[in-house]
């Protein structure tokens, strides 16, 4: 599922993903595209998946200003969507369902353009 | 049992196995569905209350009233959530935005509820179904949906207007908990299918087993053809007279065996049953009847039995078989009929056709003989059916033959003589070598006797000049049934009983003289006449002179022949005959007699009484007495 979400999100050959989740960190091992990296200034993309880790990224985003490049932030909660305009999208179960959506807006920022199978979960705002 | 009875019951006995085994499955899966629709139901009409109530607490304007009222909108979480059992996993109420994304706008959820307004993908296209039909739907599980069995989504409708729907999803678990509610039934019914799928297994092993015996039974291992107990199983439900039938034997066969062996002698049988049936119509079977005896039943349709025939015997006959280094041929002797119509068992024609057989064997072997219409009649004049049938109908007459006296050569005397009248040409009478060994000791016997007696004393009473003498078999003596019909006849025609004379026939030599003395007294006693038929052949001999009173002697046909071949001796032995008929003072007939050479002769030994061809051919009585006839 997230090697599909992150593929969207990133055109690149080799995906760089940061991440504090172990449990996700698994999640990729066996991936060909998909790194992950321990250093958020070298990720392409940044999975949050607890409030701690969302407040710490969002403040070293904030303060590290020098940072080279900003990575695609994407969360496993909804309510993380509300924390800051930076984050592009979320997957979270809701009432036994699985919930994907990407703000269009957010994409924008990014300049991406999700391929044709993800525009059905694109909504205009939370 | 009968065999087609048998494959029936197989049959029905497997496919009421398999029924039952369906039904036992369509009876635990309509009960389990039974319970679950009874529990969707519920849900329903759970959703059709909740839905009202909703309603009636936001004045039928959801999105209003909730927008500006958290507490009513707490209060109706609460009533949500007082409906979530175990049944039910989730309790929401969703809106559509003008986005037309789902957002919601209660959730019964007691841990974390929805936050008003979040947003909320369903997953499934009849969420959409349902919002503009305004028709409840039942929803199952999708991919990327969990913990859920069913989605009740029901639509809460304002003045035909959608304003949210009511989700009610029925938990995965309590799914699990209603089919496997029946679940030891389903035990059950999965050992007694289990069992079904056994019981059905050995039927077919004993299906099997007795398909195996029975061809085990009915084919000949060395040739493959049938053998001769799968004749009655084949006539079973077809008709005999729908086929020809040929019988086959091959000529010196033993010359083989002894020649090359038994083992050169199998193949060369083996090879012989295939080019014969090769050549036979693919309908036609063929019965190995014995060693080398073949027995073909060919439908007639086929060809005729001359063409069928023939084509079998030249075919068999040019086969070349190749036995060790020697090349052989084999000739066989062949008998073949079209059965005729009406035959009732092929053992009637398995004997006509092995006579035939036997007289194309006795011709020198290596032939062909094909049976015609005298002995189609044969078949269909001895079956018991058909002279039962002539006789309940009184197809039956009597013809007369004159006995005249020789010196002025007047008659004297009729000898009755039966004939049963064919059926479909009453003019074609049927003479007693047909019908009188099928029905002699059977109660046919005494009916045609009965009619035979009938007609003699009609004739009787209608010319009172004449006088009839009539067979009789001296087993009929001993038949009570048979002497208590003519002694009772004999009593009710009392005044005219002294015209009759009983020719006494034997088939078999007199053991009891006393029983038979005491038989013929009774026939005497009414006045009538007995002769002893036949006299001077077989049992006919001069001990009865002694033993039997009789008042009549005719002299049997084969002495009376003889007076054309050797007169003289025939003169001696008749001579001496007449002599002893002098003494006893019998009357004495001479049968047989077949032109006026011998009529002559007689005449001229001074034989009181002559019968025979030249005389006069057996007719109607009416014939002789220049009447109409």
């Amino acid at each position: 599922m997230y090697h599909g979400i992150f593929s969207a999100l990133s055109s690149k050959v080799t995906i760089f993903v940061y991440t504090n989740d172990k449990e996700y960190r698994d999640v990729f091992s066996y991936s060909k595209r998909i790194f992950l990296t321990n250093e958020l200034e070298e990720a392409d993309i940044a999975l949050i998946t607890d409030k701690r880790s969302l407040k710490s990224i969002l403040y070293r985003l904030k303060v590290n200003t020098n940072v080279s490049k900003k990575p695609i932030l994407f969360v496993t909660d909804y309510h993380f969507l509300k924390e800051s305009d930076d984050i592009v999208g979320a997957f979270y179960w809701r009432k036994g369902r699985s919930q994907l959506l990407f703000i269009k807006k957010r994409l924008k920022q990014y300049d991406i353009t999700l391929p044709k199978e993800y525009q059905g979960f694109l909504i205009d705002a939370l | 049992m009968n065999r087609k009875y048998f494959d029936k019951f197989i049959y029905f006995l497997m496919v009421l196995l398999i029924i039952f085994g369906l039904f036992l499955q369509f009876a635990t899966v309509k009960s389990t569905d039974k319970l679950k629709t009874e529990e969707i139901e519920q849900a329903e009409h759970y959703a059709s209350k909740i839905a009202k109530f909703i309603q009636v607490r936001t004045e039928n304007n959801i999105d209003k009233i909730l927008k500006d009222n958290p507490q009513l909108r707490e209060h109706l979480n609460e009533v949500l959530q007082a409906f979530l059992t175990k049944q039910y996993q989730y309790i929401f109420v969703l809106q559509k935005d003008e986005k037309g994304n789902y957002r919601f706008v209660l959730d019964g959820s007691e841990k974390d509820p929805e936050e008003y307004k979040a947003l909320f993908f369903p997953k499934s296209k009849l969420f959409d179904t349902v919002y503009m039909t305004q028709k409840m739907q039942i929803i199952e599980q999708n991919e990327g949906v969990e913990q859920i069995w069913l989605s009740l989504v029901y639509p809460i409708v304002n003045e035909n207007k959608t304003e949210a729907l009511l989700v009610l999803d029925l938990s995965e678990s309590y799914g699990e908990h209603l089919s496997n509610f029946n679940s030891p039934l389903i035990t059950v019914v999965w050992m007694m299918q289990a069992f079904l799928v056994l019981s059905l297994f050995l039927l077919v092993f004993l299906a099997y087993k007795y398909y195996k015996i029975h061809k085990d039974l009915i084919i000949d291992k060395l040739t493959s053809v049938y053998k001769k107990q799968y004749l009655e199983e084949f006539f079973n439900d077809k008709r005999v007279d729908n086929y020809h039938v040929m019988l086959i034997d091959i000529d010196e066969f033993k010359e083989i065996n002894t020649k090359f062996g038994y083992e050169e002698g199998d193949i060369v049988l083996i090879q012989f049953t295939e080019i014969l049936v090769a050549t036979l119509p693919s309908e036609a079977i063929v019965v190995r009847i014995g060693g080398t005896e073949f027995l073909v039943i060919s439908p007639k349709e086929a060809g005729s039995i001359d063409e069928q025939a023939q084509k079998v015997f030249e075919v068999l006959r040019e086969k070349k078989y190749l036995i060790g280094n020697e090349v052989q041929h084999l000739t066989v002797s062949m008998s073949a009929m079209s059965v005729p119509e009406e035959t009732m068992f092929i053992q009637h024609i398995e004997r006509l056709l092995d006579e035939k057989l036997l007289e194309v064997k006795s011709r020198g072997k290596n032939g062909l003989g094909i049976l015609g219409t005298k002995q189609l009649n044969e078949i269909r004049y001895t079956n018991i059916d058909y002279i039962k049938e002539a006789l309940e109908e009184e197809r039956l007459l009597c013809l007369y033959q004159p006995i005249y006296e020789t010196k002025t050569k007047q008659i004297v005397k009729y000898e009755a003589l039966v004939r049963l009248i064919d059926n479909e040409d009453p003019k074609k009478l049927i003479t007693p070598y047909y019908f009188m060994d099928v029905i002699k000791g059977t109660s046919q016997y005494i009916k045609m006797s009965k009619l035979v007696f009938q007609d003699i004393f009609t004739t009787l009473r209608t010319y009172e000049d004449v006088e009839i003498s009539v067979n009789l078999d001296l087993d009929d003596l001993d038949n009570a049934d048979m002497m208590k019909l003519i002694t009772h006849n004999l009593y009710e025609n009392r005044g005219i009983a002294n015209r009759v004379t009983f020719e006494i026939l034997e088939a078999h030599e007199i053991k009891d003289y006393g029983k038979v003395m005491f038989y013929l007294q009774q026939l005497k006693a009414f006045g009538s006449k007995v002769a002893l038929d036949d006299f001077g052949s077989g049992y006919a001999s001069y001990s009865y002179l002694i033993r039997l009173e009789i008042d009549i002697l005719k002299i049997d046909g084969s002495i009376i022949s003889e007076l054309k071949h050797s007169p003289e001796r025939a003169k001696a032995v008749l001579r001496s005959i007449q002599e002893l008929a002098a003494i006893f003072q019998y009357e004495l007939v001479a049968e047989c007699v077949s032109d006026e050479d011998i009529y002559e002769m007689l005449k001229e030994l001074d034989i009181q009484y002559a019968q025979g061809y030249y005389l006069g051919k057996p007719r109607n009585i009416e014939a002789y007495l220049g009447k109409k006839e």
